[in-house]
């Protein structure tokens, strides 16, 4: 497949075993420059869509949660607003404040997990330990609300399972504070680090106009300056009151770029918009219901009788998920379910950021759209038609004599941005 | 953008197109009701329609789900359009019906290359082609998949939903 005697094909993958769409992606190489990129996702495709066309809408409800544990709260919300629409379920007030505190609550878990990983395949294993550290914060906070800290079961057909407790509230307002004290930190550490610059500035970049056309979504999008976030453009739960705005580098300071500098700008801004978030719900929930269908039986039979299609929609800490269903009455399993998770948006987005970038950067690269991804396996290098196998360890420490060799005369960066 | 101005967008490439709007009450203290519109179009239809779209402002696919009918494929093409503004993003979806014997459709993909997943996914999934996309390599099924698992005539399929009853001892 080599276009001249200097391009080499290097493909990396096809298990990534942390990726809920395993990824297998095939490099033209020249030189350490990266020419070219094949994309094939699948290796472990489960047919969860073609599982819920034999089981009925609860059940479904809790295979949705099991497409991704990072979004476990994420899938089963958009599921409920699909099916609530399509059966014409109304929510009660308090389970849609209940439902936005979980999501923020996701997100913050799932930011800090990304930063945690970026951290690592550059090289900073220090950071990464900070960065996990602090996340057990909120996970402690969701396995107190939820008894889990992953797959937490809490949203169901009409509302949701659990409330928060008037005993619980310190508990959220101390996990708020934590993290508000901890993001100045946080951002110094990121965004003010010349060898963390020095890895990702200009790295990786997605233009506004690739980012549009191939309709990325999330942090990916937002990155590119892009205003697009399901929650502001599409108000669904009580995110329309709440005044959500897309945050785009612009809201550092800065102009967008698109590279993966961007990227971690985002997601560290979006910690802060989500504890705003989860604090405003907190004081604003109104007392009252928690689900308009206490007893299972009863909802199932409802669900049973129900006739008609809808759409859910929702911002996962990667970008839009949606859902679509289609319910027949006296039919217990849904006719369609289409499962739409944002790495699926996202998945194009990687042609243009690896387009001429370093073999170096391969890791970072990948990782800056978030893909649910710790780990890469294994890298198979073919040189002449002979294949080799390269384990993922040598990736990452190629990623990692980088860091080494471009910040050893660097100096510290001067603040840029007035911070938050 | 408004659903008056997306209905005109459409109106104006698919001249007789019926556009069903349905309102989505959303919000506790203050409701509001986001639209969603709802078209059945013929396949001709397509590409104009989303060419009106993508002229009319931002325009973002989510997704294309699909489902066998019996007699032929359904298709639903899920956009976004207009993002960018709080509340300002319509929710369009074009349903498109092919039949079995032709199960031919236009790609979008030059319009909007961002839908080259959705289609090349419902390349695998429902056996339907679509001329002028750039790759038909598949997605998410391996190479030498027999079948499309959401075609219910299909005979690869149904021996896959015979072992899943078999497996899961719902035949007795």
């Amino acid at each position: 497949m080599a276009e001249t005697q200097n391009v080499y094909e290097i493909p990396i993958g096809p298990i990534h075993p942390a990726l809920k769409e395993p990824i297998r992606f095939t490099f033209r190489v020249e030189g350490e420059r990266i020419r070219g990129v094949d994309i094939r996702a699948g290796f472990a495709h489960r047919g969860i869509e073609f599982m819920a066309m034999k089981r009925n809408l609860i059940q479904t409800l809790y295979l949705s949660e099991r497409i991704c544990g990072i979004c476990s709260i994420s899938h089963p919300i958009t599921i409920t607003l699909a099916v609530e629409r399509a059966a014409g379920i109304e929510v009660p007030p308090r389970a849609q404040y209940l439902r936005v505190i979980y999501s923020e609550l996701e997100r913050i878990h799932s930011h800090l997990l990304w930063a945690g990983v970026a951290a690592h395949e550059l090289g900073f294993d220090t950071l990464l330990h900070l960065t996990w550290k602090v996340r057990e914060q909120v996970l402690d906070l969701l396995e107190e609300l939820s008894g889990n800290r992953i797959d937490y079961a809490l949203p169901i057909y009409g509302g949701v399972r659990r409330d928060v407790a008037p005993e619980q509230i310190p508990k959220v307002e101390a996990m708020v504070r934590y993290y508000r004290g901890l993001l100045d930190e946080l951002l110094d550490a990121f965004l003010r680090d010349p060898s963390v610059e020095a890895r990702t500035r200009n790295v990786g970049i997605l233009t506004p106009k690739e980012a549009d056309s191939l309709c990325a979504v999330g942090p990916t999008a937002r990155a590119s300056g892009l205003s697009k976030d399901v929650r502001q453009d599409r108000p669904y739960l009580v995110y329309g009151e709440l005044g959500v705005k897309a945050i785009t580098p612009r809201d550092y300071g800065l102009e967008p770029r698109g590279d993966v500098y961007d990227k971690a700008v985002v997601r560290l801004l979006e910690v802060a918009q989500s504890l705003d978030l989860i604090e405003t719900c907190l004081y604003e929930m109104p007392e009252g219901e928690i689900t308009s269908f206490p007893k299972i039986p009863a909802l199932l039979a409802f669900l049973k009788k129900a006739e008609g299609e809808g759409l859910g929609w929702h911002e996962a800490p990667r970008g839009e998920v949606i859902h679509y269903i289609r319910l027949e009455a006296g039919v217990e399993e849904p006719i369609v379910w289409k499962v739409k998770a944002p790495t699926y948006s996202n998945l194009m987005s990687w042609v243009p950021m690896f387009r001429d970038q370093e073999v170096a950067d391969i890791p970072i690269i990948a990782a800056s759209i978030d893909p649910c991804m710790c780990c890469m396996d294994r890298v198979h290098v073919v040189r002449d038609g002979s294949p080799g196998t390269v384990l993922k360890e040598e990736l990452l420490r190629l990623s990692r004599a980088k860091t080494d060799r471009v910040t050893r005369h660097l100096s510290p960066v001067p603040r840029h941005g007035g911070g938050l | 953008m408004t659903a008056d101005q997306v209905k005109k967008a459409l109106a104006s490439a698919v001249p007789g197109l019926e556009v069903e709007l349905r309102p989505r009450p959303v919000g506790v203290r203050t409701r509001v009701e986001v639209p969603e519109l709802w078209a059945e179009i013929p396949r001709e239809g397509l590409v104009p329609a989303v060419a009106a779209l993508k002229a009319a402002g931002p325009l973002h696919i989510s997704v294309i789900s699909g489902r066998d009918t019996g007699e032929g494929i359904e298709l639903l093409y899920h956009f976004a359009a207009g993002y960018g503004t709080p509340g300002g993003e319509v929710t369009v979806t074009l349903r498109v019906t092919v039949s079995k014997a032709d199960p031919v459709l236009p790609s979008i993909c030059g319009l909007l290359p961002g839908s080259e997943t959705a289609e090349r996914e419902k390349i695998e999934f429902l056996g339907v082609e679509f001329t002028g996309i750039p790759s038909t390599a598949h997605v998410f099924l391996p190479d030498d998949f027999p079948g499309y698992p959401w075609r219910k005539d299909d005979p690869e399929t149904a021996k896959l939903v015979n072992r899943l009853v078999e497996w899961e001892g719902k035949n007795g």
